[in-house]
């Protein structure tokens, strides 16, 4: 197992009185793709918003690049968050400026580089993502899968070394789903970005996924690689994994 | 051909690419025609601005009659490469924008299509507004009650301070002069005229566009854009009905009420210039807005209350069910909704005014 670049220590959250996760203990490493899993509802979300900063748990450590991102202020938090990327489940497009201006706010807010440069990247981006002819397109313009990978581009834009995506395949056809996990699957190999990906999407998983965390019961019910997981005896990832070969077979 | 060969640093990216850049335009720039060689030999890292720069350069080049060549290019750096490499550097394609013609022909278009689609609503809203009394089950339960605490009852001390306001600043600013003609009592005949007839169904109107009518827009906007309407249609449900007859509904009823309340208010402002500025007591003063108010006004206001009700109702469901986009199509429609709201009582208000001004003038 590579070095981790996160790793979570004791980590309880609540939505006011109802306890989300407890006990959370898990290490990501590096140049590899986790996929976090679990039924609907059991945090996986939630676990996201931790390691990005939007939500604070009750009790507990995130270490994100060996720095503890629950002692940081903005401004320190920040500089971490620059190292990392998010896809949105949503996209999460501004709708109101075209992609390639979505696609410059990280690059103008963070870096100095000349119009120039900028052009040239968001150019790389949108060709990476397949969405050459978009550039000048709005949000609203695109379909979902469209906006899906308009939205991987934005996250990319300045190189994470973490990249993290909320349900990456989720609303996209197999043929799309597959490109996207054939890029972020060339994001790992050639760049050595570390992935960290909330999904359900099992044949996704089983063609991408280095480590799998199985939540479950509001804690990790399960931490290992994608071979363990699978040859795994825990009822609730057999009938995960099981779910997407059996439905193939009524077909 | 004279060949210059550029070392680069051990890493290319965001940190020093600009840096790397200037220096290397300046040599192409100045010493053209050339073949540039970089040389890659002591590179270990690049990232997507270090291919970024690559590829300008590549574009660059050429314009001073001058080749990029890379040398000594190591397997790890090859392979970041073909992952940001520009396959082919492309022109984005810009839209043009439309001509003068063009755009008169869309904005006359878009005003048929405007005025087709209001015709329609109305109708729609008249019709299940009438079936909807006889047939309550096509409402939402408790729907018009709920929206009439919310257009209403919460309006009632935002429109008491303003009403309060106007009467009180029309007493001051009429006081100076009528005192000059001794003519002190007459304050109340302006203050309750253009109170009833005019500020009060004014006033009111105007903040229940900006509260409620903005508030009708962006709810009905948003529910497009979640698609919730496409549900309730696809459930057999129409929304004019089910969401826009309720808020109609409600709006005719508390309007006339907040006007009514607001003349009130606004006669017992312009009363307190009048006993303080005026040295006029309560009861003459209210002797004389009794004496002065006739039915037609009385009539007047609410006439016009219900107008402005009908009018920012179905305005705001208009503008709300014409929503493009994402959040700021919401906003965009909310502000739409508001400005022509407003816009469109005030027209009433001016043919309304003229009606009554030049109508039958005994009740």
């Amino acid at each position: 197992m590579n070095l981790p670049v996160i790793e979570i220590r004791n980590l309880k959250s609540a939505y006011g009185d109802q306890l989300v996760l407890q006990e959370v203990n898990l290490q990501i490493p590096a140049n590899e793709i986790t996929a976090i899993l679990g039924t609907s509802g059991c945090g996986k979300t939630t676990l996201l918003k931790h390691m990005i900063g939007l939500l604070k748990p009750l009790e507990g450590e995130i270490q994100i690049l060996g720095k503890s991102i629950l002692e940081l202020d903005e401004n320190e938090l920040n500089d971490v968050l620059k190292k990392a990327g998010v896809l949105f489940q949503s996209g999460a497009l501004l709708n109101s400026i075209s992609l390639a201006d979505n696609i410059a706010i990280p690059l103008e807010q963070h870096t100095n580089l000349s119009k120039d440069m900028i052009e040239f990247i968001i150019k790389q981006k949108l060709e990476l993502v397949g969405l050459s002819h978009a550039y000048h397109y709005l949000p609203g313009e695109l379909s979902g899968g469209m906006r899906k990978r308009a939205a991987l581009a934005r996250a990319i834009a300045l190189d994470p070394v973490i990249l993290f995506a909320d349900e990456p395949g989720a609303g996209l056809d197999p043929v799309t789903a597959a490109s996207l996990d054939q890029l972020l699957l060339s994001l790992k190999e050639k760049l050595g970005m570390t992935l960290v990906m909330v999904t359900h999407e099992t044949a996704s998983i089983k063609r991408i996924a280095d480590r799998i965390i199985y939540l479950g019961k509001n804690r990790v019910l399960f931490s290992g690689t994608l071979r363990e997981a699978l040859e795994s005896d825990i009822p609730a990832l057999i009938t995960f994994f099981n779910s997407d070969s059996s439905q193939k077979s009524k077909a | 051909m004279p060949r210059e060969i550029i070392k680069i640093p051990s890493a290319l990216g965001f940190s020093n690419v600009e840096e790397v850049r200037h220096q290397i335009t300046k040599l192409i720039s100045a010493e053209s025609p050339q073949e540039f060689i970089l040389d890659f030999a002591e590179v270990e890292s690049i990232d997507t601005a270090g291919v970024a720069l690559i590829d300008y350069l590549n574009e660059f080049a050429p314009r001073f009659g001058t080749e990029i060549t890379l040398t000594n290019v190591s397997k790890k750096i090859s392979s970041a490469m073909d992952v940001f490499h520009l396959k082919k550097v492309f022109t984005p394609e810009k839209k043009e924008p439309p001509g003068f013609f063009e755009k008169t022909g869309d904005l006359f278009y878009k005003l048929k299509n405007s005025v087709g689609d209001i015709l329609i609503l109305l109708s729609n809203i008249t019709y299940w507004s009438g079936l909807s009394i006889v047939r309550p089950k096509l409402r939402r339960k408790g729907e018009v009650i709920h929206q009439s605490i919310l257009i209403g009852v919460n309006a009632f001390p935002i429109i008491a301070l303003i009403a309060f306001l106007i009467g009180f600043i029309l007493a001051l600013q009429s006081a100076a002069q009528l005192r000059q003609f001794g003519a002190n009592i007459y304050v109340a005949d302006l203050v309750a005229i253009a109170m009833v007839s005019e500020m009060g169904p004014l006033i009111t109107a105007i903040m229940v566009a900006g509260r409620s009518g903005s508030a009708i827009a962006a709810e009905i906007a948003t529910m497009v854009v979640t698609e919730e309407i496409d549900a309730l249609k696809v459930m057999g449900i129409d929304p004019a009905p089910y969401l826009v007859v309720p808020k109609v509904m409600a709006m005719s009823l508390v309007m006339p009420m907040l006007t009514i309340f607001a003349n009130f208010i606004g006669i017992i402002g312009g009363m307190v210039i009048a006993i303080t500025y005026l040295d006029l007591d309560i009861l003459p003063f209210f002797n004389e807005v009794m004496s002065v108010l006739r039915y037609k006004e009385l009539v007047t206001s609410i006439v016009k209350s219900l107008t402005f009700a009908f009018i920012i109702a179905v305005t705001a469901a208009y503008f709300g069910q014409k929503v493009k986009g994402g959040a700021e199509g919401v906003g965009k429609s909310t502000t739409s909704a508001v400005v022509f709201s407003i816009f469109f009582v005030i027209v009433a208000d001016s043919i309304l005014g003229l009606l009554f001004y030049f109508g039958e003038t005994t009740f």
